[in-house]
């Protein structure tokens, strides 16, 4: 599958733009540490993929870790929220997950896309 | 001020009641760790407040976490969220502070309120 397993998208409601150049960071839970798998960040259209491929796809709890703080402070303003961290589990590792990110300076929302 | 210069709502759009007793802690950054300040519950309107008083509530980094898979297991039910963490910056102490989650088991949402 194009981009594999899990992919995600980040928005800018306060632009109307996809968030471009926003760094995101994937981490996988091993006992009570967070590895990290990779590390990327959004491209023109506000979406990432390619974090894994599907043999590493496993039915684990990962976290997406969105640098927004950095993406407002380059686009000149500021926001409430350092970063975003969502933590979510992998049950059925066959299914594609998305975990997008709407987005705005002091406030945000996400959901399990497919 | 009734209930400390923060407070939070839980409304769980999956059954559009609000969250009743599901577990928040409110932590502080400090240096590189979290230091727990308050665990607490919302109460039957979803609510919760009481963290710290005005006099602690200083101009800091905070993290709010909430205990997502516990309240839906308890209402027989699994989410994708095995918790939620919103880690906001206080930049104006002297205001009131509302950091609410809007809840679903496959979606969630936040916003800076006051």
């Amino acid at each position: 599958m194009s981009g594999g397993p899990l992919t995600s998208h980040v928005l800018d409601t306060s632009s109307g733009r996809p968030a471009r150049g926003l760094a995101l960071t994937l981490f996988r839970k091993q006992d009570d540490d967070w590895v990290i798998i990779k590390a990327s960040e959004t491209n023109s259209d506000g979406r990432c993929s390619g974090f894994l491929d599907r043999e590493q796809f496993t039915a684990d709890t990962y976290k997406l870790r969105f640098d927004t703080e950095e993406y407002f402070r380059r686009a000149g303003g500021t926001t409430f929220y350092p970063y975003v961290e969502i933590v979510f589990q992998v049950v059925r590792p066959g299914e594609h997950y998305h975990v997008p990110l709407i987005l705005s300076p002091y406030g945000y929302s996400t959901y399990r896309g497919s």
